[in-house]
């Protein structure tokens, strides 16, 4: 376990190392594009996973919370001109908070049940921006980015690397959960909460947990999107697709071990970026369609899942 | 042996033939943009992308441009603004291209707005609005006919005027299109000392309007401004063919989305008489130019093979004349030079499909050419009537206008 531990660190600081020499040396700019979205989608999915996957309370609210990481950084950069880590600090507090609080709300209702006040959150919260004038409102909102600051010469290659960061902390807070009291209990739960809640399991306060943290991961991961894409409107910012692709990224890669979103994530989001750039027709959007029903169809546990069945029919055929 | 030998030599030979006179040839001039061709704009999108691609065969046909072939470089948006960050940047950091247009609309443009400002390129734009007032890029140019941002409100509200009106409403959809028009209005509004007797604001994906035009009936305004989207734009009408909409309103219309398309249209039918609404092209006999009717007779056998929309009036044209106008800027510099270019396009009026255009400071039409045109004796269920002049009448700009307002509206619609 430890030995296992220390690998992940060194593996972490290899991939910063990697991402930050990245920025330094390459000077075409598409990597950086294209990279952030994937770095992004994978804090979704490991954030998405911990509730979604460890909890099994399939959250479809992650474009609520990501719209939210969004416009608090819109926020504080017209109001204050508040600077990227603060912006994302706020965020990930919001976040937090408002997880605390859809989970108050919510968590007392299961299955499909809960899934439904998630997306009502998200059409919810979207009304309100609409309406708030401050932030653009419907019509949406140009916004300026600050000077970037030094080792990066460009703002992108910057986000990359914040990005990256939340990757890194994302990661490691889902793998922490995942060997820790906390994630047995969830675990427990997810198989039956009742016989958890009666064997001394505290789910109500572990649901809520889960929440907290997943929430404060999904508004942090949204908070720099606003640099990024310069512009900010309600329909693009709570775009249903964030949560339906978190959701099938999570599911494509496995919930069962930690290292299943980023998997899941990578492989989709890069293909979606790949198709967008090669295809770039209707055909895009049927080919990730297909390729969701035949995961769901062959392998239902997701590649973790498929991976080990297959190591493990390789053990029994050696005995 | 032998024989597969001389095969082998004779395709290489063919091969290498092959290989120089393409070397022999210049590179092609690469145009590079995102359109969104899936999602909610797609509908938009196609046709346009369809009108900049029968240029780009008629620039070829004639031996493109500076002796160079014109090749576009085109990736789909999914109509979010997501995408086009990371496409743009592929477009200009890998593909290399010599020449950037944007996608349709302003969602999908306001994200690159910034980064062609910072790499100082040049952008032709593709109906956006009011997308560089903040940014003040100089290498910014709108095919759009919308110039300046409050011309749009106020002509309509001229015509109201005219027809002895003094009260206005406003409905708007609580969209990013819909909200920039009713705001111009509001401010026309106020300039002119007119009373806003009603002005509100329906959620998007409305789909009941009885309430509301019941209220707004009862306001008794003269003029009605309507901003909407294609769904709530049918629905309004539906309402106002049920409830009516009283006799003071002189005029009705303005800002309604959708109202431009072939299929809204064809199922709108004749809900569509009397509404006054704006359009950027229609076949009146004013608005024919050089080109304008050959565009036309390929779009029309064009459209049916890419299942676009029939008529594509609207966007299909400007999308031309965008490939019109960079053509005549790359002959008239002689190069690639885009600074030269946009230099050349604010300085002078350039020859389209779609009538003279000047550009301003900001990079919008020097001076409107949004029409407001009359549906009049439009019938159900028939999509070839919309070809023959004289259903849409054009009642502004003075210069491309072809017949007169008639008011009221309860009057018009019958």
């Amino acid at each position: 376990m430890k030995r296992k531990g220390i690998l992940f660190w060194i593996g972490a600081a290899v991939f910063l190392a990697a991402t930050f020499l990245m920025t330094q040396v390459v000077g075409n700019q598409y990597p950086f594009f294209a990279g952030y979205v994937i770095l992004q989608f994978i804090v979704l999915a490991v954030a998405w996973s911990i509730l979604g996957g460890y909890a099994g309370y399939v959250n479809f609210g992650t474009s609520a919370f990501f719209g939210v990481g969004v416009y608090t950084a819109v926020f504080l950069a017209k109001a204050f001109g508040a600077p990227l880590l603060v912006q994302i600090a706020t965020a990930a507090a919001i976040g937090a908070l408002m997880g605390f609080a859809l989970g108050l709300l919510t968590l007392r209702m299961q299955g499909i049940f809960f899934s439904i006040a998630t997306i009502a959150l998200t059409i919810i919260i979207e009304t309100v921006i609409t309406n708030w004038r401050f932030v653009g409102g419907a019509a949406g909102i140009q916004i300026e980015r600050p000077p970037t600051t030094p080792p990066f010469d460009n703002y992108v290659q910057m986000l990359f690397f914040v990005q990256a960061l939340l990757v890194v902390l994302a990661v490691a807070i889902s793998r922490y959960i995942q060997n820790s009291w906390i994630g047995r209990g969830l675990q427990a739960l997810r198989d039956d909460e009742l016989a958890a809640e009666c064997t001394g399991v505290p789910t109500l306060r572990l649901k809520l947990m889960a929440c907290v943290i997943s929430g404060a991961l999904m508004c942090a991961a949204g908070a720099p999107a606003a640099m990024y894409l310069q512009f900010a409107n309600p329909a693009s910012a709570f775009d249903l697709n964030y949560s339906v692709s978190a959701l099938a990224m999570s599911l494509i890669g496995g919930t069962a071990h930690w290292s299943g979103p980023i998997i899941g994530a990578i492989l989709l989001s890069a293909t979606q970026q790949l198709l967008t750039v090669t295809i770039s027709s209707e055909v895009n959007v049927l080919l990730l369609g297909v390729m969701l029903v035949l995961f769901v169809v062959g392998a239902p546990e997701g590649i973790i899942g498929l991976v080990r069945k297959i190591f493990h029919s390789r053990n029994e055929g050696k005995e | 042996m032998k024989r597969r030998t001389l095969l082998g030599g004779t395709i290489a030979v063919a091969a290498f033939g092959l290989v120089s006179s393409v070397e022999a040839q210049q590179p092609p001039i690469k145009i590079g943009m995102s359109m969104p061709q899936t999602g909610g704009l797609a509908g938009g999108g196609k046709p346009s992308l369809l009108g900049i691609e029968i240029w780009r065969d008629d620039v070829n046909a004639k031996g493109g441009i500076l002796g160079r072939k014109v090749e576009l470089v085109v990736y789909d948006d999914k109509s979010s603004a997501a995408e086009t960050p990371a496409i743009y940047s592929k477009l200009i950091d890998v593909d290399k291209v010599d020449l950037l247009f944007a996608p349709y609309a302003t969602v999908p443009t306001a994200p690159i707005m910034p980064m062609v400002k910072q790499r100082g390129l040049l952008l032709i734009g593709n109906f956006s609005f009011q997308v560089n007032s903040k940014v003040g890029h100089d290498m910014w140019f709108n095919n759009a006919p919308w110039g300046p941002p409050d011309s749009w409100a106020a002509s309509f509200l001229d015509i109201g005027q005219k027809a002895g009106g003094k009260t206005m409403a406003l409905l708007a959809a609580d969209q990013e299109f819909a909200q920039n028009l009713a705001k111009t209005a509001r401010e026309v509004a106020t300039k002119r000392g007119m009373q806003v007797v009603f002005d509100q604001s329906y959620p998007p994906n409305t789909v009941e309007f009885s309430s509301i035009i019941r209220s707004l009936k009862a306001a008794k305004p003269d003029i009605v401004y309507v901003a909407s989207y294609p769904p709530d734009s049918a629905g309004i009408l539906r309402a106002v063919n049920e409830i009516g909409i009283g006799d003071n309103v002189k005029l009705f219309g303005g800002g309604m989305v959708g109202l431009q398309f072939g299929s809204v249209m064809e199922n709108m039918g004749s809900l569509l008489n009397g509404v006054v609404n704006y359009n950027s092209w229609l076949p009146e006999k004013s608005m024919y130019f050089d080109g304008t009717k050959d565009f036309f007779d390929k779009y029309t056998k064009r459209a049916v093979e890419a299942k676009v929309d029939p008529l594509g009036y609207y966007l299909a044209p400007f999308g031309y004349a965008s490939g019109q106008l960079v053509e005549q800027a790359i002959k008239a510099v002689g190069s690639l030079d885009q600074k030269a270019i946009a230099k050349y396009l604010r300085e002078n009026t350039h020859k389209t499909i779609v009538g003279p255009i000047a550009f301003s400071a900001d990079g919008e039409r020097k001076e409107t050419a949004v029409l407001q045109a009359q549906f009049r004796g439009v019938a159900d269920k028939n999509m070839e009537q919309f070809r023959s002049s004289g259903k849409q009448v054009i009642l502004f700009p003075e210069n491309l206008k072809s017949g007169d307002l008639v008011t009221p509206f309860e009057a018009a619609r019958k």
